[in-house]
Protein backbone atom coordinates (compact mmCIF):
# COMPACT_ATOMS: atom_id res chain seq x y z
CA UNK A 1 0.00 0.00 0.00
CA UNK A 2 2.78 2.32 1.08
CA UNK A 3 4.83 1.46 -2.01
CA UNK A 4 1.82 2.06 -4.20
CA UNK A 5 1.28 5.47 -2.57
CA UNK A 6 4.94 6.38 -3.14
CA UNK A 7 4.67 5.32 -6.80
CA UNK A 8 1.51 7.44 -7.20
CA UNK A 9 3.35 10.43 -5.71
CA UNK A 10 6.24 9.92 -8.10
CA UNK A 11 3.86 9.72 -11.09
CA UNK A 12 2.06 12.83 -9.90
CA UNK A 13 5.36 14.73 -9.49
CA UNK A 14 6.49 13.68 -12.95
CA UNK A 15 3.16 14.76 -14.41
CA UNK A 16 3.43 18.12 -12.70
CA UNK A 17 7.01 18.59 -13.95
CA UNK A 18 5.98 17.69 -17.50
CA UNK A 19 3.10 20.15 -17.34
CA UNK A 20 5.39 22.87 -16.00
CA UNK A 21 7.94 22.17 -18.71
CA UNK A 22 5.22 22.30 -21.34
CA UNK A 23 4.03 25.61 -19.94
CA UNK A 24 7.57 26.95 -20.01
CA UNK A 25 7.99 25.91 -23.64
CA UNK A 26 4.63 27.32 -24.53
CA UNK A 27 5.76 30.55 -22.89
CA UNK A 28 8.92 30.76 -24.95
CA UNK A 29 7.08 29.85 -28.15
CA UNK A 30 4.56 32.61 -27.59
CA UNK A 31 7.19 35.25 -26.82
CA UNK A 32 5.98 38.58 -28.08
CA UNK A 33 8.08 41.09 -29.91
CA UNK A 34 7.59 44.66 -28.76
CA UNK A 35 7.63 48.16 -30.21
CA UNK A 36 8.84 48.48 -33.78
CA UNK A 37 10.05 44.87 -33.67
CA UNK A 38 6.48 43.52 -33.76
CA UNK A 39 6.42 43.83 -37.55
CA UNK A 40 9.16 41.22 -37.79
CA UNK A 41 7.15 38.45 -36.14
CA UNK A 42 7.28 36.35 -39.32
CA UNK A 43 10.98 37.00 -39.95
CA UNK A 44 13.02 33.79 -39.59
CA UNK A 45 15.39 35.63 -37.22
CA UNK A 46 16.35 32.49 -35.30
CA UNK A 47 18.23 31.38 -38.42
CA UNK A 48 21.69 32.87 -37.88
CA UNK A 49 22.20 33.29 -41.62
CA UNK A 50 19.46 35.91 -41.54
CA UNK A 51 21.10 39.29 -40.88
CA UNK A 52 18.16 41.56 -41.54
CA UNK A 53 14.39 41.29 -41.35
CA UNK A 54 12.09 43.03 -43.79
CA UNK A 55 8.44 44.01 -43.67
CA UNK A 56 7.30 45.98 -46.67
CA UNK A 57 3.65 46.80 -47.33
CA UNK A 58 2.87 47.97 -50.87
CA UNK A 59 0.12 50.49 -50.28
CA UNK A 60 -0.35 51.98 -53.72
CA UNK A 61 0.90 52.27 -57.26
CA UNK A 62 -0.11 50.38 -60.36
CA UNK A 63 0.74 47.46 -62.60
CA UNK A 64 0.36 47.94 -66.33
CA UNK A 65 0.18 44.57 -68.06
CA UNK A 66 0.11 45.00 -71.82
CA UNK A 67 -2.69 47.47 -72.33
CA UNK A 68 -4.43 46.83 -69.01
CA UNK A 69 -3.70 49.15 -66.10
CA UNK A 70 -4.53 47.85 -62.64
CA UNK A 71 -4.26 50.33 -59.76
CA UNK A 72 -3.05 48.93 -56.45
CA UNK A 73 -5.77 49.61 -53.90
CA UNK A 74 -5.38 46.63 -51.60
CA UNK A 75 -2.19 46.34 -49.50
CA UNK A 76 0.17 43.45 -50.23
CA UNK A 77 3.01 42.70 -47.81
CA UNK A 78 6.45 41.32 -48.61
CA UNK A 79 8.10 39.93 -45.49
CA UNK A 80 10.91 37.64 -44.47
CA UNK A 81 14.61 37.93 -43.88
CA UNK A 82 17.77 38.35 -45.88
CA UNK A 83 21.42 37.47 -45.58
CA UNK A 84 24.59 39.52 -45.45
CA UNK A 85 25.19 40.80 -48.99
CA UNK A 86 27.51 38.96 -51.31
CA UNK A 87 30.70 41.09 -51.19
CA UNK A 88 31.04 41.02 -54.98
CA UNK A 89 27.46 41.53 -56.13
CA UNK A 90 26.05 43.36 -53.11
CA UNK A 91 23.00 41.11 -53.39
CA UNK A 92 21.50 39.34 -50.38
CA UNK A 93 19.73 35.98 -50.31
CA UNK A 94 16.09 36.10 -49.26
CA UNK A 95 14.56 33.84 -46.61
CA UNK A 96 10.92 32.80 -46.50
CA UNK A 97 8.55 34.26 -43.89
CA UNK A 98 8.00 31.87 -40.95
CA UNK A 99 4.31 31.45 -41.77
CA UNK A 100 5.10 30.85 -45.44
CA UNK A 101 3.31 34.03 -46.51
CA UNK A 102 6.29 35.85 -47.92
CA UNK A 103 4.14 37.83 -50.35
CA UNK A 104 0.60 38.20 -49.11
CA UNK A 105 -2.19 37.78 -51.62
CA UNK A 106 -3.95 41.09 -52.16
CA UNK A 107 -6.53 40.89 -54.95
CA UNK A 108 -6.73 44.10 -56.98
CA UNK A 109 -9.85 44.91 -58.93
CA UNK A 110 -9.32 44.91 -62.72
CA UNK A 111 -11.01 47.96 -64.25
CA UNK A 112 -13.70 46.92 -66.74
CA UNK A 113 -14.13 43.52 -65.11
CA UNK A 114 -14.86 40.46 -67.19
CA UNK A 115 -16.17 42.49 -70.13
CA UNK A 116 -12.83 44.26 -70.20
CA UNK A 117 -10.84 41.09 -70.74
CA UNK A 118 -13.38 38.77 -72.42
CA UNK A 119 -15.50 41.06 -74.59
CA UNK A 120 -18.79 39.54 -75.70
CA UNK A 121 -18.59 40.73 -79.31
CA UNK A 122 -15.21 39.06 -79.92
CA UNK A 123 -16.06 35.72 -78.33
CA UNK A 124 -16.98 32.47 -80.11
CA UNK A 125 -20.54 31.17 -79.66
CA UNK A 126 -19.65 28.69 -76.92
CA UNK A 127 -17.83 31.30 -74.84
CA UNK A 128 -20.57 33.85 -75.52
CA UNK A 129 -23.22 31.45 -74.27
CA UNK A 130 -21.29 30.63 -71.12
CA UNK A 131 -20.31 34.19 -70.36
CA UNK A 132 -23.97 35.24 -70.63
CA UNK A 133 -24.62 33.24 -67.46
CA UNK A 134 -21.94 35.12 -65.54
CA UNK A 135 -23.19 38.51 -66.70
CA UNK A 136 -26.78 37.58 -65.84
CA UNK A 137 -25.63 36.60 -62.34
CA UNK A 138 -23.46 39.68 -61.87
CA UNK A 139 -20.30 37.59 -61.63
CA UNK A 140 -18.41 40.07 -63.72
CA UNK A 141 -15.77 41.36 -61.35
CA UNK A 142 -12.20 40.27 -62.05
CA UNK A 143 -9.38 40.44 -59.56
CA UNK A 144 -5.71 40.30 -60.31
CA UNK A 145 -3.34 39.08 -57.62
CA UNK A 146 0.44 39.14 -57.69
CA UNK A 147 1.87 35.87 -56.42
CA UNK A 148 5.43 34.64 -56.11
CA UNK A 149 6.20 32.40 -59.08
CA UNK A 150 9.12 30.65 -57.41
CA UNK A 151 10.33 29.92 -53.90
CA UNK A 152 11.25 33.03 -51.90
CA UNK A 153 14.93 32.20 -52.37
CA UNK A 154 14.36 33.46 -55.92
CA UNK A 155 13.97 36.98 -54.50
CA UNK A 156 17.11 39.10 -54.60
CA UNK A 157 17.58 42.23 -52.55
CA UNK A 158 20.30 44.87 -52.58
CA UNK A 159 20.23 47.30 -49.67
CA UNK A 160 22.82 49.57 -51.26
CA UNK A 161 20.87 49.81 -54.52
CA UNK A 162 17.75 50.54 -52.49
CA UNK A 163 19.30 53.42 -50.56
CA UNK A 164 21.57 54.80 -53.27
CA UNK A 165 18.84 54.79 -55.93
CA UNK A 166 21.11 53.01 -58.40
CA UNK A 167 20.62 49.54 -59.87
CA UNK A 168 18.21 46.75 -58.96
CA UNK A 169 17.00 47.02 -55.38
CA UNK A 170 14.54 44.11 -55.47
CA UNK A 171 14.24 41.30 -58.01
CA UNK A 172 11.11 39.24 -57.67
CA UNK A 173 9.76 36.43 -59.90
CA UNK A 174 5.98 36.76 -59.93
CA UNK A 175 2.88 35.59 -61.74
CA UNK A 176 -0.42 37.40 -62.10
CA UNK A 177 -3.47 35.42 -61.03
CA UNK A 178 -6.64 36.55 -62.84
CA UNK A 179 -9.64 35.54 -60.77
CA UNK A 180 -13.29 35.20 -61.72
CA UNK A 181 -15.59 32.14 -61.62
CA UNK A 182 -15.67 32.10 -65.42
CA UNK A 183 -11.88 32.19 -65.68
CA UNK A 184 -11.49 29.26 -63.29
CA UNK A 185 -8.83 28.79 -60.63
CA UNK A 186 -5.81 28.52 -62.87
CA UNK A 187 -5.85 31.62 -65.02
CA UNK A 188 -2.34 33.03 -64.82
CA UNK A 189 0.01 35.34 -66.64
CA UNK A 190 3.41 33.89 -65.84
CA UNK A 191 4.35 30.62 -64.19
CA UNK A 192 7.18 29.11 -62.20
CA UNK A 193 8.85 28.05 -65.45
CA UNK A 194 8.13 31.33 -67.23
CA UNK A 195 7.74 34.00 -64.55
CA UNK A 196 7.27 37.71 -64.87
CA UNK A 197 10.48 39.06 -63.36
CA UNK A 198 10.25 42.45 -61.69
CA UNK A 199 13.67 44.11 -61.43
CA UNK A 200 12.65 47.01 -59.27
CA UNK A 201 14.75 50.10 -58.69
CA UNK A 202 14.43 53.20 -56.57
CA UNK A 203 16.41 55.03 -59.26
CA UNK A 204 15.70 55.83 -62.90
CA UNK A 205 14.65 53.13 -65.35
CA UNK A 206 15.93 52.80 -68.91
CA UNK A 207 13.18 50.81 -70.63
CA UNK A 208 12.91 49.89 -74.28
CA UNK A 209 10.36 51.90 -76.32
CA UNK A 210 7.50 52.67 -76.20
CA UNK A 211 7.94 53.05 -72.42
CA UNK A 212 9.90 56.02 -71.18
CA UNK A 213 12.16 56.43 -68.16
CA UNK A 214 10.42 56.65 -64.83
CA UNK A 215 11.89 57.56 -61.49
CA UNK A 216 11.66 55.63 -58.25
CA UNK A 217 12.46 56.94 -54.80
CA UNK A 218 14.33 55.38 -51.90
CA UNK A 219 12.04 57.05 -49.40
CA UNK A 220 12.49 59.17 -46.31
CA UNK A 221 14.81 57.40 -43.90
CA UNK A 222 14.11 57.19 -40.19
CA UNK A 223 16.04 55.14 -37.67
CA UNK A 224 14.12 53.65 -34.79
CA UNK A 225 14.75 51.48 -31.72
CA UNK A 226 18.23 52.88 -31.02
CA UNK A 227 19.33 52.30 -34.60
CA UNK A 228 18.10 48.68 -34.83
CA UNK A 229 15.19 49.37 -37.17
CA UNK A 230 14.90 51.63 -40.17
CA UNK A 231 11.77 52.84 -41.85
CA UNK A 232 11.65 54.20 -45.38
CA UNK A 233 8.52 56.25 -45.90
CA UNK A 234 7.07 56.89 -49.35
CA UNK A 235 9.54 54.57 -51.10
CA UNK A 236 8.68 53.96 -54.75
CA UNK A 237 10.02 50.87 -56.52
CA UNK A 238 9.68 50.90 -60.27
CA UNK A 239 10.35 48.69 -63.27
CA UNK A 240 9.02 49.24 -66.77
CA UNK A 241 11.40 46.95 -68.64
CA UNK A 242 9.81 43.57 -67.90
CA UNK A 243 8.12 41.30 -70.40
CA UNK A 244 5.00 39.23 -69.81
CA UNK A 245 4.15 35.84 -71.32
CA UNK A 246 0.74 34.86 -72.65
CA UNK A 247 -2.08 33.99 -70.24
CA UNK A 248 -2.73 30.31 -69.65
CA UNK A 249 -5.27 28.12 -67.91
CA UNK A 250 -8.11 30.63 -68.30
CA UNK A 251 -11.68 29.37 -68.72
CA UNK A 252 -11.17 25.83 -67.46
CA UNK A 253 -11.99 23.30 -70.17
CA UNK A 254 -12.59 26.18 -72.57
CA UNK A 255 -9.09 27.52 -72.07
CA UNK A 256 -8.21 26.73 -75.68
CA UNK A 257 -10.90 29.29 -76.61
CA UNK A 258 -10.61 31.75 -73.71
CA UNK A 259 -6.80 32.11 -73.53
CA UNK A 260 -6.55 33.60 -77.04
CA UNK A 261 -9.37 36.07 -76.31
CA UNK A 262 -7.70 37.29 -73.12
CA UNK A 263 -4.30 37.45 -74.78
CA UNK A 264 -5.77 39.46 -77.65
CA UNK A 265 -7.64 41.80 -75.35
CA UNK A 266 -4.77 42.48 -72.91
CA UNK A 267 -2.07 42.37 -75.56
CA UNK A 268 -0.19 39.30 -74.38
CA UNK A 269 2.49 38.23 -74.66
CA UNK A 270 3.69 41.77 -74.00
CA UNK A 271 7.28 42.55 -74.90
CA UNK A 272 9.57 44.54 -72.62
CA UNK A 273 8.71 48.21 -72.89
CA UNK A 274 4.96 47.68 -72.78
CA UNK A 275 4.57 46.83 -69.12
CA UNK A 276 5.07 48.83 -65.94
CA UNK A 277 5.17 48.19 -62.21
CA UNK A 278 5.06 51.10 -59.78
CA UNK A 279 4.99 49.94 -56.17
CA UNK A 280 4.54 52.54 -53.43
CA UNK A 281 5.86 51.14 -50.18
CA UNK A 282 6.73 51.76 -46.60
CA UNK A 283 9.79 49.62 -45.97
CA UNK A 284 10.83 48.43 -42.52
CA UNK A 285 14.20 46.72 -42.06
CA UNK A 286 15.45 45.43 -38.74
CA UNK A 287 18.75 43.95 -37.56
CA UNK A 288 17.95 40.25 -37.01
CA UNK A 289 20.20 40.12 -33.94
CA UNK A 290 18.21 42.95 -32.38
CA UNK A 291 14.94 41.15 -33.15
CA UNK A 292 16.37 38.01 -31.50
CA UNK A 293 17.34 40.08 -28.45
CA UNK A 294 13.92 41.66 -28.27
CA UNK A 295 12.35 38.21 -28.42
CA UNK A 296 14.61 36.91 -25.65
CA UNK A 297 13.91 39.95 -23.48
CA UNK A 298 10.14 39.41 -23.69
CA UNK A 299 9.45 35.77 -22.89
CA UNK B 1 12.53 117.05 -63.88
CA UNK B 2 12.03 113.93 -65.97
CA UNK B 3 15.79 113.55 -66.38
CA UNK B 4 16.30 113.83 -62.62
CA UNK B 5 13.71 111.11 -62.10
CA UNK B 6 15.37 108.79 -64.61
CA UNK B 7 18.77 109.40 -63.02
CA UNK B 8 17.39 108.67 -59.55
CA UNK B 9 15.83 105.47 -60.81
CA UNK B 10 19.06 104.43 -62.47
CA UNK B 11 21.04 105.15 -59.29
CA UNK B 12 18.56 103.20 -57.19
CA UNK B 13 18.68 100.22 -59.52
CA UNK B 14 22.48 100.36 -59.45
CA UNK B 15 22.46 100.29 -55.64
CA UNK B 16 20.09 97.30 -55.59
CA UNK B 17 22.13 95.52 -58.22
CA UNK B 18 25.27 96.01 -56.14
CA UNK B 19 23.47 94.77 -53.01
CA UNK B 20 22.18 91.64 -54.70
CA UNK B 21 25.20 90.72 -56.72
CA UNK B 22 28.15 92.06 -54.74
CA UNK B 23 30.43 89.12 -54.16
CA UNK B 24 32.03 89.18 -50.73
CA UNK B 25 35.80 88.95 -50.40
CA UNK B 26 38.13 87.59 -47.72
CA UNK B 27 39.63 90.40 -45.66
CA UNK B 28 42.29 90.56 -42.93
CA UNK B 29 42.14 93.52 -40.59
CA UNK B 30 39.68 95.06 -43.05
CA UNK B 31 41.97 94.76 -46.09
CA UNK B 32 41.22 92.41 -48.97
CA UNK B 33 43.41 89.33 -48.98
CA UNK B 34 46.05 89.33 -51.68
CA UNK B 35 47.49 85.99 -52.68
CA UNK B 36 46.58 82.86 -50.77
CA UNK B 37 46.15 82.05 -47.12
CA UNK B 38 45.47 78.87 -45.21
CA UNK B 39 42.73 78.73 -42.63
CA UNK B 40 42.60 75.86 -40.19
CA UNK B 41 40.44 74.99 -37.25
CA UNK B 42 38.53 72.42 -35.31
CA UNK B 43 34.78 72.38 -35.02
CA UNK B 44 33.56 73.74 -31.70
CA UNK B 45 30.58 71.47 -32.10
CA UNK B 46 29.58 69.46 -35.15
CA UNK B 47 27.15 66.67 -35.95
CA UNK B 48 25.53 64.94 -38.91
CA UNK B 49 21.97 63.79 -38.41
CA UNK B 50 19.90 61.26 -40.31
CA UNK B 51 16.47 61.26 -38.60
CA UNK B 52 17.01 58.98 -35.60
CA UNK B 53 20.80 58.80 -35.82
CA UNK B 54 23.24 61.59 -35.02
CA UNK B 55 26.95 61.12 -35.70
CA UNK B 56 29.45 63.27 -33.83
CA UNK B 57 33.24 63.41 -33.94
CA UNK B 58 35.46 64.57 -31.08
CA UNK B 59 38.02 65.75 -33.60
CA UNK B 60 36.44 67.48 -36.57
CA UNK B 61 39.30 69.42 -38.12
CA UNK B 62 39.53 71.26 -41.40
CA UNK B 63 42.05 73.01 -43.62
CA UNK B 64 40.82 75.62 -46.08
CA UNK B 65 42.92 77.47 -48.63
CA UNK B 66 41.46 80.88 -49.47
CA UNK B 67 42.08 83.61 -52.05
CA UNK B 68 40.18 86.42 -53.74
CA UNK B 69 39.55 85.85 -57.42
CA UNK B 70 38.30 88.96 -59.26
CA UNK B 71 37.17 90.38 -55.93
CA UNK B 72 35.26 87.28 -54.86
CA UNK B 73 36.30 85.11 -51.96
CA UNK B 74 37.09 81.62 -53.20
CA UNK B 75 38.72 78.65 -51.61
CA UNK B 76 39.03 74.93 -51.32
CA UNK B 77 38.75 72.52 -48.43
CA UNK B 78 41.89 70.45 -48.73
CA UNK B 79 41.81 68.39 -45.53
CA UNK B 80 39.07 67.21 -43.20
CA UNK B 81 40.39 64.65 -40.74
CA UNK B 82 37.68 63.14 -38.56
CA UNK B 83 38.47 61.12 -35.46
CA UNK B 84 36.76 59.53 -32.47
CA UNK B 85 33.30 59.48 -33.97
CA UNK B 86 30.26 58.04 -32.26
CA UNK B 87 26.49 57.96 -32.68
CA UNK B 88 23.76 58.89 -30.24
CA UNK B 89 22.33 55.36 -30.34
CA UNK B 90 23.42 52.49 -28.14
CA UNK B 91 23.47 50.04 -31.05
CA UNK B 92 25.34 51.82 -33.85
CA UNK B 93 29.06 52.50 -33.89
CA UNK B 94 31.17 54.34 -36.44
CA UNK B 95 33.65 51.85 -37.88
CA UNK B 96 35.25 54.37 -40.19
CA UNK B 97 34.65 57.87 -41.46
CA UNK B 98 36.61 59.78 -44.07
CA UNK B 99 36.30 62.78 -46.33
CA UNK B 100 36.63 61.74 -49.97
CA UNK B 101 37.30 63.45 -53.30
CA UNK B 102 39.11 66.39 -51.72
CA UNK B 103 39.61 69.27 -52.44
CA UNK B 104 36.09 70.65 -52.24
CA UNK B 105 35.47 74.03 -53.86
CA UNK B 106 34.33 76.84 -51.56
CA UNK B 107 33.06 80.33 -52.23
CA UNK B 108 31.98 83.33 -50.16
CA UNK B 109 28.38 84.27 -50.88
CA UNK B 110 26.15 87.18 -49.96
CA UNK B 111 22.51 86.22 -49.40
CA UNK B 112 20.05 88.82 -48.09
CA UNK B 113 22.85 90.93 -46.58
CA UNK B 114 24.36 87.95 -44.74
CA UNK B 115 27.68 86.43 -45.75
CA UNK B 116 28.01 82.69 -46.17
CA UNK B 117 30.62 80.19 -47.16
CA UNK B 118 29.27 77.74 -49.71
CA UNK B 119 31.05 74.40 -50.17
CA UNK B 120 30.45 72.12 -53.15
CA UNK B 121 31.37 68.54 -53.99
CA UNK B 122 31.21 67.29 -50.41
CA UNK B 123 31.73 63.57 -50.06
CA UNK B 124 32.13 61.79 -46.73
CA UNK B 125 31.93 58.02 -46.35
CA UNK B 126 30.66 56.67 -43.02
CA UNK B 127 30.72 52.95 -42.32
CA UNK B 128 28.45 52.04 -39.43
CA UNK B 129 28.88 48.94 -37.32
CA UNK B 130 27.30 47.01 -34.47
CA UNK B 131 25.51 43.67 -34.70
CA UNK B 132 22.33 45.25 -33.36
CA UNK B 133 22.56 48.20 -35.75
CA UNK B 134 20.42 47.97 -38.86
CA UNK B 135 23.05 49.98 -40.76
CA UNK B 136 25.82 47.50 -39.89
CA UNK B 137 28.09 47.17 -42.89
CA UNK B 138 26.30 49.96 -44.74
CA UNK B 139 28.52 52.64 -46.20
CA UNK B 140 26.59 55.88 -45.92
CA UNK B 141 27.90 58.29 -48.53
CA UNK B 142 27.23 61.85 -47.48
CA UNK B 143 27.25 63.96 -50.65
CA UNK B 144 26.15 67.41 -51.74
CA UNK B 145 26.71 71.02 -50.76
CA UNK B 146 26.89 72.95 -47.50
CA UNK B 147 26.33 76.59 -46.63
CA UNK B 148 27.68 78.17 -43.44
CA UNK B 149 26.84 81.61 -42.04
CA UNK B 150 29.90 83.80 -41.46
CA UNK B 151 30.04 85.77 -38.23
CA UNK B 152 32.71 88.44 -38.65
CA UNK B 153 32.65 89.37 -34.96
CA UNK B 154 33.04 85.86 -33.59
CA UNK B 155 35.20 84.80 -36.58
CA UNK B 156 33.22 81.65 -37.07
CA UNK B 157 31.23 79.88 -39.75
CA UNK B 158 28.02 78.26 -38.51
CA UNK B 159 26.37 75.45 -40.44
CA UNK B 160 22.75 74.68 -39.58
CA UNK B 161 19.32 74.23 -41.15
CA UNK B 162 18.88 78.01 -41.58
CA UNK B 163 22.25 78.47 -43.32
CA UNK B 164 21.53 75.49 -45.60
CA UNK B 165 18.12 76.89 -46.47
CA UNK B 166 19.50 80.40 -47.17
CA UNK B 167 22.20 79.12 -49.50
CA UNK B 168 20.15 76.35 -51.11
CA UNK B 169 22.64 73.76 -49.87
CA UNK B 170 21.60 70.10 -49.60
CA UNK B 171 23.46 67.16 -48.09
CA UNK B 172 22.18 63.65 -48.70
CA UNK B 173 23.00 60.22 -47.34
CA UNK B 174 21.26 56.88 -47.87
CA UNK B 175 18.82 58.62 -50.20
CA UNK B 176 17.66 61.09 -47.56
CA UNK B 177 18.42 64.68 -46.76
CA UNK B 178 20.56 64.98 -43.68
CA UNK B 179 21.30 67.83 -41.33
CA UNK B 180 24.78 69.11 -40.61
CA UNK B 181 25.22 71.33 -37.60
CA UNK B 182 28.56 72.84 -36.78
CA UNK B 183 30.41 75.93 -35.63
CA UNK B 184 33.87 76.37 -37.11
CA UNK B 185 36.34 79.05 -36.02
CA UNK B 186 38.12 80.76 -38.93
CA UNK B 187 41.74 81.36 -38.09
CA UNK B 188 44.57 82.11 -40.50
CA UNK B 189 47.58 79.86 -40.17
CA UNK B 190 50.21 81.46 -42.44
CA UNK B 191 51.02 85.12 -43.28
CA UNK B 192 47.94 86.53 -41.57
CA UNK B 193 48.22 84.62 -38.33
CA UNK B 194 46.43 86.29 -35.41
CA UNK B 195 44.79 88.80 -37.77
CA UNK B 196 41.02 89.11 -37.77
CA UNK B 197 39.49 87.36 -40.78
CA UNK B 198 36.27 88.85 -42.05
CA UNK B 199 34.13 88.43 -45.13
CA UNK B 200 32.48 91.46 -46.72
Amino acid sequence: MHAKHKRMKAVWAATCLTALAALAFAGSASAKLTGEFTRFEQCPYSNLEVRKCIYSPTEGGEVVLGNKKVPITSTAVLQGGFSKPNPETGVSTFFDAKNGITLSKAPQSVPGGLAGIVPDEKSPFLVKALIKFFFENSLTGVNSTLELAKSPSGIKISENALSEEIGIALEMPVKVHLENPFLGKSCYVGSSSSPVVFKLTTGITTPPAPNKSIQGYSGELNLLEEGSVLRLDKAVLVDNSWSAPAASGCGGILSFLVNPIINGQIGLPAAAGKNTAILKNTIYVGAAAAVRNNNAENP
Amino acid sequence: MLLAGILSALMLSAVFAAGAGAAPAWKFEGKALEGKETVVGAAIDSSLTIPGLTTKCENFLYKLTIENVSGTGKGSVTELPLYNCTTNTKNCTVESIAAEALPWAAQAKLVSSTNYIFIEGIKVGILYGGELCVLEGTLAKVTGTAGGRIDNTAETATFDAASFSATGAVLKALGSTIEWKGVFPTEAFEGHRLQALTVS
